[in-house]
């Protein structure tokens, strides 16, 4: 199967159409959806709308999850906590039945899925101690070889070679042949709003029969998403980054 | 008034409001500077006594270059944290802290709660590591940065003077934004 692994949409409906449109194009099989769907930006009910318009796996994320416990909102710092609150407002009821029913992990394809980590929706991979960590467990406590992972809205490709050395595997343009004796874990990156310095919405394309992971972006119509943030009273920061890519 | 905030909560139980600095803060400020004693006011950068100051700041925010982020009781400021970021150079992935919080209100986990808030915030603007000068002289603001998450990195002896001449070190504390596990 040729899956499309994508993450952290945050209600970003112009990036989402993107992707979704190329996804479309390349003919992909199956669509995995690492969670937050919600938060930062200014299209929450498009964007749950469109997502639930086909079949695809979902996870939650830790917006998500906010978005049904606010009190899980009081760790997030005033600019995702105001676009989070915003976002409570707007959410029709039943999406909320929708996101109450995403789990937190998921195995597809003989690979573990996550929001963060595979313990937590919250947790980071950003740091080699933290995917040091994710990468023991895959090896010594779980039957997965691979593990996809969000969060943090950068693309990342972590291994862990037989002898045990965790390390980043570069990003490179094209197609990459995962090795069948390594561990991984595969960051795609976000759609709605990459802090990798690539303004793009990002996304990857996961060949389960191949075993390879390739790292794709797509343009979108980053003003008119600026312009639902500005028009919705939101932090101007939060439209300002969305052409920067941080 | 800022058209977001967030609420807070001191280790008496006290809430506080968190919001960023808007231009009808003059007033406010005015106050919450001219509350501060003579001892406090030697530590900061700015005559933050001359309206001149003020009305500079806040006819000149700039979000993205200054985040100054403020703590509210019942109207009234008791605390201002500043992070000030370069979008350019060398230092474009710095942040620099400044924290000021009103004398009573000091010891009660405001400073604390400013500053995990700024590197929170930090986080989110994409800064990598934070910085903060502080003068020998203040062990409270050297405790509260410490309990942050900010650690020591240089001490110049010598290095800056109180009001009435007398030289003391500053300490150069540094905080790895992503280090700490994020929270949105």
């Amino acid at each position: 199967m040729r899956l499309a692994v994508i993450s952290d949409i945050h209600s970003n409906y112009e990036a989402l159409q993107s992707v979704l449109a190329q996804i479309d194009l390349e003919g992909l099989e199956g669509i995995l959806n690492l969670g937050d769907l919600v938060g930062y930006n200014a299209s929450p009910n498009e964007c749950l709308e469109l997502m639930q318009e086909r079949p695809m796996w979902h996870l939650a994320g830790n917006h998500d999850l906010a978005l049904l416990e606010p009190e899980r909102a009081q760790h997030f710092n005033i600019i995702a906590y105001q676009a989070l609150m915003w976002a409570r407002q707007q959410v029709r009821s039943h999406h909320l039945d929708f996101l109450r029913t995403l789990p937190l992990t998921r195995e597809l394809e003989g690979c573990l899925a996550c929001h963060g980590t595979p313990t937590s929706p919250d947790a980071y991979i950003s740091y080699h101690f933290q995917g040091k960590r994710v990468l023991s467990y895959l090896a010594k406590d779980s039957p997965f070889r691979l593990c996809f992972f969000g969060h943090t809205h950068r693309r990342a490709l972590w291994y862990r070679d037989v002898r045990g050395k965790v390390a980043l595997q570069p990003i490179s343009p094209g197609k990459i042949i995962l090795d069948p004796d390594c561990h991984y874990l595969i960051n795609p990156g976000s759609v709605g709003q990459p802090r990798d310095g690539n303004p793009e919405a990002a996304y990857a394309v996961f060949d389960a029969r191949e075993s390879s992971i390739h790292f794709k972006s797509v343009p979108y119509d980053v003003d008119k998403a600026q312009n639902r943030i500005l028009a919705a009273g939101l932090p101007p920061f939060l439209a300002d980054r969305l052409a920067e890519g941080i | 008034m800022a058209s977001y905030y967030k609420e807070g909560v001191l280790k008496d139980g006290t809430r506080v409001i968190l919001r960023p600095m808007v231009k009808e803060d003059r007033e406010k400020l005015l106050d919450f500077f001219g509350r501060l004693e003579e001892r406090e006011l030697s530590f900061l950068r700015n005559d933050v006594r001359d309206p001149a100051v003020i009305d500079a700041w806040v006819s000149h925010i700039n979000y993205q270059r200054v985040y100054p982020l403020l703590a509210e009781v019942e109207g009234r400021i008791v605390g201002d944290a500043t992070l000030h970021m370069r979008k350019v150079g060398w230092k474009r992935h710095l942040g620099n802290v400044r924290v000021v919080v009103a004398r009573d209100f000091q010891g009660r986990g405001l400073g604390t709660l400013l500053i995990n808030e700024i590197v929170d915030l930090a986080g989110e603007f994409g800064l990598e590591k934070l910085v903060a000068e502080i003068h020998f002289q203040a062990p409270a603001a050297l405790a509260v940065f410490k309990k942050a998450g900010f650690s020591v990195k240089a001490v110049f002896e010598d290095l800056v003077k109180d009001p009435a001449g007398r030289s003391s070190d500053l300490v150069v504390m540094v905080c790895d934004v992503h280090g700490r596990e994020g929270r949105a």
